[in-house]
C-alpha cells in the first residue's frame, strides 16, 4: 500500500493561514490502514484545527481517493459542504490529494500527510518498503528480493564491502539485501542463477510523468 | 620500476600505494608524500572523494602525479556520477594518459560529510568494469562506435574477511568476468583466513594485491573493529601495539605491516601488496625496507 505519514500539526496549521474553514477528506484505503485519513483520524483533525478557531465544514471518507471519477461522484452528497470551505485538506497520500485538485478547479486543496512509500505491512502499522516500482522488475533473478529497492545503493550484482554480518554499513537496523538473497536463493536452490551479471537499468522505464493506459481487449467473434 | 600492468604480467611482486586528495586546493603536503614514494612502488591509487567525503577530484591528482613519474590508479566510484559523467571521465583519464583505473561502487553518503546529498548508483562496480571493457572495445555503454577507444588497465576490489563471505565470492567472479585484470584487497589482517581466499582467488587468471592497512595504535585497531565492516585486526596485534606504548605504537604498525608484506611476497601468497598508510605515506618506503624490499 501507498504508506502515508501524517504531517506536524503545526506545518498543518501554518498551510491554513488564512483559511477560516475547511473540509475533511479522508480515504478508507491506505490512509486508513496508515491511521492518517480513517475516520478516527478525521475526527481528532476536526478537533484540532476547532480548538484553534477553524471551521470545518464537514468531513468524508472517501472509498478509494486516487480513483478521480469514483470520488466526485461519491462527494456529490457532501457539495454544500464542500462549497461552504475555502479550502479542501486532503488526508490520503499525494495521489488522493491531487484528485481533489482535479475535481475542484478552483478550490484550494492542502496536504495533510507526506506520501513516503509503497509499504508491506509487516506487523500491524508496521511498514517496511520493498518494492520502489522502476517499472522493470528483475526479482526472478534476485531470489524474489528487490536489490534495488532494499540495497541502500541498490547494487544489482552483489554485496559491496559494506555488508557487515548480515547487516547494511549505512545502518545497523537495515538487513544486508544481498547476504538475504544468497541465503534464499541457496534456500530455493537457485544460486547458479545469481552468477548471471545483471546489466544496467533502464532508467527510462522511470520517467515521470508516466501514463498508463489498459487498452481494452477486442471481443472475439 | 616497472608501471603496474608490466610489473603484474612479468610476475613481479608488485607494490602499490594509496594517496588520498585533500579538501581545498593546497595540495602541497599531498605532493610532497608521493614525491616519497617515488621509485619505490609499481602505481599509486588516488581515492575518489573517499567515505563519501568532498576532496579534489581524483583525475586532476592521477595527472599530477602522473607528471610527477608516478603509474596512478585512477580510482572510480559509481556514487557521485551517471553513466554518462563515468563514460567522458573514462575517456578524459585515457586522454590525459592515465594507464589504470579501479572500478568501484562507492561508500555511501550516509558515511560522508555531505549525508543529504543525492547518491547516483546509476551504475555499479560490475556493471562499471563492464563499461571500461566496452570503451576499451570502442564502443560505449550505449553500443556507440567512438572515435578512439580507451586502453585503460582496470582493477577491482574485493573483500577477504567479508562476512558472509560466499556472496562475496560470487561477486568477485562475477567482476572476474566483467573484466577486471587486478584486484586489490580491503585489509587483510587474519593471513590464515587470506590464504583460503587465494586458494578460491587463484582459480581465476586475475592477480591480486593484499591491503596492507598500516595500524597506527591500538585504537585506531579497536576502531577498526568496531566501525569498518570486513576488516577484522586479531587481539595478538592489538596486544602488540598496546605494549609498544605511546612512543613506540606506530614503530610497531609500521613492523606489523612490514611482517604482512614480507610473509606474503616470501610465501607467494599474493601477486603483490597495495600499502594504505592513510596520511602517513612518508612511512611506506620505510615499511617496504623493513619488508625486505628493496
Amino acid at each position: 500500500m501507498i504508506v502515508s505519514k501524517a504531517k506536524e500539526r503545526q506545518d498543518v496549521i501554518n498551510m491554513l493561514e488564512g483559511v477560516k474553514s475547511v473540509f475533511l477528506l479522508g480515504c478508507s484505503e491506505c490512509a486508513t490502514l496508515c491511521g492518517t485519513g480513517s475516520p478516527e483520524a478525521l475526527a481528532e483533525m476536526k478537533e484540532s484545527l476547532e480548538s484553534i478557531g477553524k471551521k470545518v465544514t464537514g468531513t468524508f471518507v472517501a472509498k478509494t481517493g486516487c480513483q478521480v471519477l469514483g470520488t466526485k461522484v461519491e462527494l456529490k452528497a457532501n457539495k454544500e459542504e464542500v462549497d461552504a470551505a475555502d479550502a479542501i485538506l486532503v488526508m490520503s497520500c499525494g495521489a488522493g490529494t491531487q484528485s481533489m485538485v482535479e475535481v475542484f478547479k478552483d478550490k484550494k486543496v492542502y496536504p495533510a500527510n507526506d506520501t513516503a512509500f509503497l509499504g508491506n505491512m509487516t506487523r500491524f502499522q508496521h511498514f517496511d518498503e520493498r518494492c520502489s516500482m522502476c517499472g522493470e522488475c528483475i526479482i526472478d533473478k534476485t531470489g524474489g528480493i528487490c536489490p534495488v529497492t532494499t540495497c541502500p545503493k541498490g547494487i544489482l550484482n552483489g554485496p559491496c564491502g559494506g555488508t557487515n554480518n548480515g547487516f547494511c554499513e549505512v545502518s545497523p537496523d537495515i538487513e544486508c539485501a544481498w547476504a538475504k538473497i544468497y541465503a534464499r536463493m541457496e534456500r530455493t536452490g537457485e544460486l547458479e542463477k545469481m552468477r548471471q551479471i545483471i546489466p544496467p537499468k533502464d532508467y527510462s522505464k522511470k520517467l515521470s510523468p508516466k501514463v498508463f493506459v489498459i487498452e481494452k481487449k477486442k471481443e472475439e467473434k | 620500476m616497472k608501471r603496474l600492468k608490466e610489473a603484474l604480467e612479468a610476475g613481479e611482486f608488485t607494490i602499490t600505494a594509496e594517496c588520498g586528495p585533500p579538501k581545498g586546493t593546497d595540495i602541497a603536503e599531498m605532493l610532497e608524500h608521493a614525491r616519497h614514494l617515488l621509485g619505490k612502488i609499481n602505481a599509486i591509487n588516488v581515492t575518489d572523494n573517499q567515505s563519501a567525503v568532498v576532496r579534489i577530484g581524483s583525475l586532476p591528482v592521477c595527472r599530477l602525479l602522473s607528471e610527477m613519474g608516478h603509474d596512478p590508479i585512477f580510482q572510480l566510484t559509481c556514487r557521485d556520477r551517471n553513466r554518462l559523467a563515468i563514460q567522458s571521465d573514462l575517456m578524459g583519464a585515457h586522454i590525459l594518459g592515465i594507464k589504470n583505473v579501479l572500478c568501484m561502487t562507492g561508500d555511501h553518503v550516509a558515511a560522508g560529510d555531505h549525508k543529504t546529498a543525492k547518491p547516483v548508483y546509476d551504475l555499479e562496480s560490475v556493471q562499471l568494469l563492464q563499461t571500461v571493457a566496452a570503451l576499451n572495445g570502442g564502443h560505449d555503454l550505449a553500443g556507440n562506435e567512438m572515435k578512439g577507444a580507451t586502453n585503460l588497465y582496470q582493477g577491482a576490489v574485493v573483500t577477504p574477511e567479508a562476512n558472509p563471505i560466499e556472496p562475496q565470492m560470487l561477486k568477485f567472479e562475477k567482476k572476474v568476468k566483467a573484466g577486471a585484470n587486478f584486484f586489490q584487497t580491503q585489509a587483510i589482517y587474519d593471513m590464515d583466513n587470506f590464504k583460503r581466499f587465494m586458494d578460491r582467488a587463484r582459480k581465476y587468471n586475475v592477480k591480486v594485491l593484499a591491503g596492507i592497512l598500516l595500524l597506527k595504535n591500538a585504537g585506531m585497531a579497536n576502531f577498526l573493529n568496531k566501525f569498518v565492516p570486513g576488516i577484522t585486526v586479531p587481539q595478538e596485534l592489538i596486544d602488540r601495539l598496546k605494549a609498544a606504548g605511546k612512543e613506540g605504537a606506530l614503530e610497531c604498525g609500521m613492523d606489523i605491516a612490514a611482517e604482512q608484506v614480507r610473509i606474503i611476497k616470501e610465501q607467494g601468497i599474493a601477486d603483490g601488496a597495495h600499502v594504505m598508510a592513510i596520511g602517513l605515506e612518508n612511512k611506506v618506503p620505510e615499511i617496504l625496507k623493513r619488508a625486505g624490499i628493496a
